[in-house]
Order: C-alpha cells, then structure tokens, then sequence
C-alpha cells in the first residue's frame, strides 16, 4: 500500500483554514454552495472553478463527504435497475462505504451472535409455545412506540402463532429461516419504503416478531433451509409458511417439505439475488417480521409500487451492510408499518407533507392532499380504515372510511380542551386512542374520541 | 438598439424556449431575471443580459455559453415551483418525491432517519412558511449549473452531515472506547511535537501539491476512500489515482528531504528525521486504515439505534 511519512498526514490533518482567493466563485472561507459542488461532482464546472473547488474540498472534510455521500454511487443509483451493479461495487473496495463491515462491531458478533441467537432460540421456543406471554411481551414492548393495533388487519392483534390470519402473523410465527433466506434483500427496501409512508403509524409487533422469527435462525446462512426443517418446532409445523409471496401461492401449509419449494418461490417472486452473509442472515431475521407485516396478502412480486422495486434494488441488492444496517432499524420500522395500506387497498400510502396529510393510490407515484386543516398537521395513525390525524394546537380528525371524510375531533378534559399541539397519535384498538402531546401530556381515549384523560 | 443587445434578446428567446418555463407561468422576463442573477453569481464581470450598455460581442459569447452550459428545464421548474406554481408541483412530485426518499435511503442506509430527513427536506423545498403563509422554498437557490437530482443529493447530504454526522461526532470518543474500536491516532495528534522544521518542510511540499493531487491525499489519506470512489470523484480511472498516490509518496518524500536539507540537516539527519516517522506511520496507517475509517458512523448506528430504540427490542 502506498503510504506516505507520517507528518505529511499530520499536516494534512492541520491543514490550515482555507486559504483566500479559491477562485471567482467560491469565496474565502465559505463552502461552495450545492450548485457548485453538484456541478463539480457532474463535472460541469470550468477548469478555473474545478480547482477553486478542489483546493476548497482538499481542505475541508465536510464538503468531501458531501461529495461522497452524494454522488459516489451517481452511475449505480441513476440507474436503479442495475441492481447487479450494486452489488459488485460495493464490496469491490477494501477500503470504502463499506468498510465498518469489517469494524470491530462486526468483529465480536461472530460469537455474540451465536451466543445470542442461540439464547434467543431458547426464548423464542419456550415462547412459542406459551403465546399468551408471548403476546405480553408484545405488549410491554409494545408500550415503548404505542399502538400495536396499528397493525394491519385489525383484528389480528393477537400475536400468537399459529392464528391463521391471512398472510399476515402465520408466517412470522412460523417462518423465520426459509422466509428470511429468501427475503432478505427483498425486506429491508420494502420495509424502509413501506416505512417511509407512514412514519407515523407506530405498530410494534416488532419485537415480539423478533423473538419469533429468531429460533431457526441460529445457523449459517447456508443451512437455514435445510435447519427450518429441522427446527420446526413441534407442533408448529407451520414452518413452511415463509414470506408474504409463498404464503400468497399457497398461504399457511405446513410440513417441511415445503420449505423448499416456498423458497424458491419467494425467491423468484422477489427476484433479487441473494447472497447469504451471516449479517444479511441475522438481519433477515430481524426485518421480516417488518416485510411480512407490511404485505400480508400480496405476493412481493404483485406489489407493483416502484417505489418498493427502486428501493430494492437501489438499496436491497445493496452489499450486506445496508442489510444489516436495515436490519437493526427496520425492527423500529417495522413497528412502524403501514397498517393503513393493508387491508384497504394495498397501494395506499400517506404521509405528511408540510402540514397535509396526503395520501397516494399509487404506491407513492403521485399524492393527493386528504386532508388540510387550519394548523398544520403533525401526526397520523390508521388502523384498517380508521384514520387520525393529530397537530398544532390540539388539531384531531378522523376518518372511518380511509380518508375520503373527516371528522374534527375535539378532545378535552372538564370542559377544557386541548390546545398544544399533538405530536403523535396511537390506535391501541378500535375505540383505544392515545395521543402524545408536546408539552410531554399524554391523553387518552377509551370510546373512540369521546371522553378523554390525562396521563 | 446596439445589435449586442438585440442578439442578446434574441438568444434570451432561445432559451426561454427551451427551458420550457411558459408552461409553468413564468414570463419571458422573469426568467430572464433569474438568468441574470445566475450570471451575477457565477460571472460578477459580466454585465447583466438586459444590460444596455453596448457589450463586446466576445462577452456575449461568454454569457451565451454559459446559460447553454445550465440546466435550464430543470431550472424553469424549480423556480417555477419556488413561485408556487401548481402545475409545476405536480411535475415535481412526481418526478422527485419518490427519489427523494431513494437518496435518503442511500444516504443515511437507515429507515428510520430517510424517512424523516426525505420528508424533511421535501418541506424545505415546499417552502411553506406557516406564519405569513409566504413560500420560502430552497427551490429558489437552484441554479442549474448541476442536475436538479443531483443538487438534491447534495443538499440532503449537507443536511445528514449537519443533523447527523455533527450529532454523532460529539459522541464518537465514548462510543468508540465502548464498542473497542482501536482508537489509534484518530484521536487529535499528542502534541509530542514533530521537529519544527519537518513541520515546515512538510507544509511547504504540501503546499506546492494541485489542488487535485492534495484532495485525492486527503480523501484517501484522511477520509479512507478506495481507488475507486475517488477516481469517480474525479473522473479517472482507478489505476491513474492508484498511481497519482505512488508518485505522490515518493515526491513528497524527495522534497522534504530537499527542504530539510536546505534547512541545514546533512542528508543522514534529514533521513533520520523522516525515517522514523515512516516506521510509526506505517503503525499507525495500518491500524487506522483497518479500523475502518467510517468508524464514525457505526457510534451513529449506535445513537441512532438509541434514538430510535424506545421500539427497539435490541
């Protein structure tokens, strides 16, 4: 490796605040502006900005990392179709984006994760196989992030396997390996796009999925197949029920035998090469508790947003660090999943833009405003078609019919309403409603809006 | 009217045209208003389009070149958009909402944070202020000199590094200590001070560096990027950085030597001098360059994890 003496990296280090006269554009001491860099980056610059910008970059470290940050990729990302692309770049460089994969975060897990699959294989077993603490754990955890009827299919709140609740909780329940295997690239973009549509919706079946979907986890990736079989622990042979794809073709039959042929289903349903890593393994575990909340009855494949397909392969195909990045946080996003576009209409999506809840038909292609009040709104939940949305100055409506109507719901206590603004809405169950409140209040309501109290 | 002037409307036409700015509401005039701010930005010496007094046509050459080197679609829609223009969000939205929340996903390689530094910056580009109800988008800074996408990319790393990256350096030394990362010399440099004059000798060969060749030893000297990152920064092949760098050691090398000796060393002492430096940095290189550089950003795994972690079961 080239190197250099040591002191030319101290004084490269001490480099001296940028020097004056940079060129026409960039003034001394300022940043160029995002013109400039994304200009430089384009390479659309003259010769006399291009090195104004350099001497500048060669200085400052912010401004190369924007640089890095922004545009490193620009020929993989235009393009987002060429998942391939990415996935040969990425890990090519010894030294790159990539590199805190070989951190010494990851340098312990190789034990810890086996110690901790493996403890969390004997939790999850004896879980599984006393639901009803199982759907305490949930709770409690639960409570952390609220709402945990924000769930898709309402009515499915419960997190015991084995319910047969269509696509949606069997396969979490049962499917860890096979599923995880063949989502793992699939998951984590689904996730985080699905995510990204409804921010505010907090479900947090996450953890307790954690723990379900983890025993068959504990091994190498390139025995998780062969493992689920295995692993399927007794009477819950619901094994073979994995992704949100298989369980479409042939949702909730059981017997190992068809592991494989599930996986492969999902496999070619997802359509995105996979590459077993232990981290995409670990993380796999962890986000497709997310997926399979998100897309209950749909095959991954028949969702047609491209929204999913650019994030997949934008970031799914990704090397593994983006996996296992996704997959420490997908477990929040998961708890965070769009219950709204479930059980409704499988492309529908909100979000929040400047204060107006919008909604898209389209998997996000394009948005409507749903609803616009007087201050802008800061917050929503939806469990089913029920709708709230919550923000400034004690702003609260709800929808009962997905949004196409609006009723202004004004929550008060003694005749004293509220008026600070409402940061975050939760839907505990049909009629259980809690809003958290700015001023660190939080109020509740156990007959859908009507009546409401302090906590 | 002089002919420079008159060419000068002519070529405003053209462009108007071609930026397709009718369609969004803007006149003819005020999108050449916002060509001359450009202009004043990037070109101060230049008079102005709408400049009456007589400009040689050299000049309008220059300022002819260098509208046609803009963006200026994109440049018609993102102004037309800081201006409210319905039609013009809609094309937008479209065109960009969804993208927005695929950078943020590349960028930040976490849900969590993409969601809200996309929705984040989408209500910068809204602009709408809430108070007076006028619009106060980030739009109006757009200049066209890069892509429209690419300006978004940049201005959503900007924001990451201010809102992240400035969140987590704060906190890197005890995450770092906590998660055993090999501190090496990350840390700031004990001040067991180099000899002053290989110090001096030092900055002096730096100084004498191309502003390209002192970026590509600070990107991959400090920052830690492969070959192949800083090649696509600059537009060059991964073997011509990879040999940039072996010539740069080396130059470097020889100058010092040179500077030290003009200092007074004898070459045996200005050896001696950058010898021993040599042995440590390889030390110190090795540990460093394996301790990931992007060490930084696992402690922001770490924040954020904590951040987000009132869900998290981890």
């Amino acid at each position: 490796m080239t190197e250099v003496p040591k002191i030319v990296y101290d004084r490269l280090r001490a480099a001296p605040p940028e020097r004056a006269t940079l060129g026409q554009t960039v003034r001394e001491s300022v940043h160029p502006d995002a013109d400039l860099l994304t200009a430089f980056a384009e390479r659309a610059l003259s010769a006399a900005e291009r090195d104004g910008v350099l001497q500048h970059l060669a200085l400052c470290r912010d401004c190369r990392e924007v640089i890095a940050l922004a545009h490193s990729d620009a020929s993989a990302a235009a393009a987002p179709t060429t998942a391939g692309t990415e996935s040969v770049r990425a890990p090519v460089p010894a030294k790159s984006r990539w590199s805190w994969l070989s951190s010494p975060k990851l340098a312990w897990p190789s034990l810890g994760w086996a110690a901790l699959a493996a403890g969390v294989a004997l939790a999850a077993s004896v879980l599984l196989l006393h639901p009803g603490k199982l759907k305490q754990a949930t709770l409690s955890s639960a409570n952390r992030r609220v709402a945990p009827s924000a769930l898709p299919a309402g009515p499915q709140t419960t997190s015991a396997p084995g319910v047969s609740s269509p696509g949606l909780l069997s396969p979490t329940a049962s499917a860890p390996t096979t599923s995880l295997s063949a989502n793992q690239f699939s998951v984590p973009p689904n996730a985080a796009s699905v995510k990204t549509r409804a921010m505010q919706t907090k479900p947090e079946l996450g953890p307790s999925k954690k723990i379900k979907a983890v025993p068959p986890l504990a091994v190498q990736p390139g025995m998780m197949l062969a493992d689920n079989r295995k692993a399927s622990i007794p009477g819950h042979n619901r094994a073979a029920v994995p992704s949100p794809a298989a369980s479409a073709f042939r949702s909730e039959e059981p017997g190992s035998r068809n592991v494989t042929q599930n996986v492969e289903v999902a496999g070619a349903a997802v359509g995105v090469a996979v590459a077993p890593s232990p981290e995409n393994t670990l993380m796999a575990q962890n986000t497709a508790p997310a997926i399979e909340k998100a897309k209950p009855p749909l095959p991954e494949t028949a969702v047609p947003e491209t929204t999913v397909n650019e994030s997949q392969k934008t970031a799914g195909v990704a090397a593994s660090p983006e996996v296992r990045l996704y997959g420490r946080d997908v477990m929040s996003a998961g708890k965070r999943a769009p219950s709204s576009s479930q059980p409704s209409a499988p492309n529908v999506a909100w979000t929040i833009t400047a204060g107006v809840l919008q909604r898209s038909q389209d998997s996000g292609q394009s948005w409507q405003n749903a609803l616009r009040a007087d201050h802008p709104l800061l917050c929503y939940a939806t469990r089913g078609a029920e709708i709230w949305a919550g923000g400034q100055a004690g702003t609260l409506f709800r929808s009962a019919d997905n949004g196409l109507t609006w009723v202004r719901v004004q929550p008060s206590i003694k005749s004293q309403t509220l008026t600070s603004d409402i940061t975050h809405v939760d839907i505990l169950g049909p009629m259980d409603i809690v809003l958290s409140i700015n001023n660190d209040e939080s109020w509740s309501s156990k007959d859908g809006g009507k009546t409401w109290a302090k906590k | 009217m002089p002919r420079s002037a008159q060419s000068g409307q002519g070529a405003d036409a053209a462009l108007y045209e071609r930026s397709g700015a009718a369609a969004y509401g803007v006149s003819t005039d005020q999108f050449v208003d916002i060509l001359d701010e450009i202009l004043r930005k990037y070109l101060p010496k230049e008079p102005s389009l709408k400049s009456t007094h007589t400009a040689p046509d050299q000049s309008m050459e220059r300022r002819a070149s260098f509208c046609n080197g803009l963006r200026l679609e994109e440049l018609a829609l993102a102004r037309a958009c800081a201006a409210g223009n319905e039609r013009a969000w809609q094309d937008f939205i479209s065109r960009y909402r969804q993208k927005l929340h695929n950078m943020a996903l590349r960028i930040t390689r976490d849900a969590a944070h993409a969601a809200e530094l996309a929705d984040s910056l989408f209500a910068d580009l809204y602009g709408v202020n809430a108070r007076d109800g006028r619009r106060n988008s980030k739009l109006v800074s757009y200049t066209g000199r890069g892509s429209l996408e690419g300006w978004l990319r940049t201005v959503m790393a900007q924001e990451f590094i201010n809102r992240y990256r400035k969140q987590k350096r704060t906190v890197s030394l005890e995450e770092q200590t906590e998660e055993g990362v090999q501190f090496a010399a990350a840390v700031p440099e004990p001040a067991c001070a180099a000899d002053p004059r290989l110090e001096a000798a030092t900055d002096e060969a730096l100084a004498e560096l191309s502003p390209e060749d002192r970026f590509t030893l600070a990107s991959y000297y400090l920052d830690g990027r492969t070959l192949a990152e800083i090649a696509h920064e600059l537009g060059l092949h991964e073997s011509s950085v990879s040999r940039r760098l072996d010539r740069l050691s080396i130059g470097l090398r020889k100058r010092i030597l040179a500077g030290l000796r003009m200092q007074g060393m004898s070459h045996a002492q200005a050896a001696e001098a950058l010898e021993t430096d040599v042995r440590d940095m390889r030390l110190n290189l090795r540990s460093r360059l394996m301790q990931d550089s992007d060490a930084k950003t696992f402690p922001e795994n770490k924040v954020q994890a904590q951040d987000a972690g009132d869900g998290s079961a981890d």
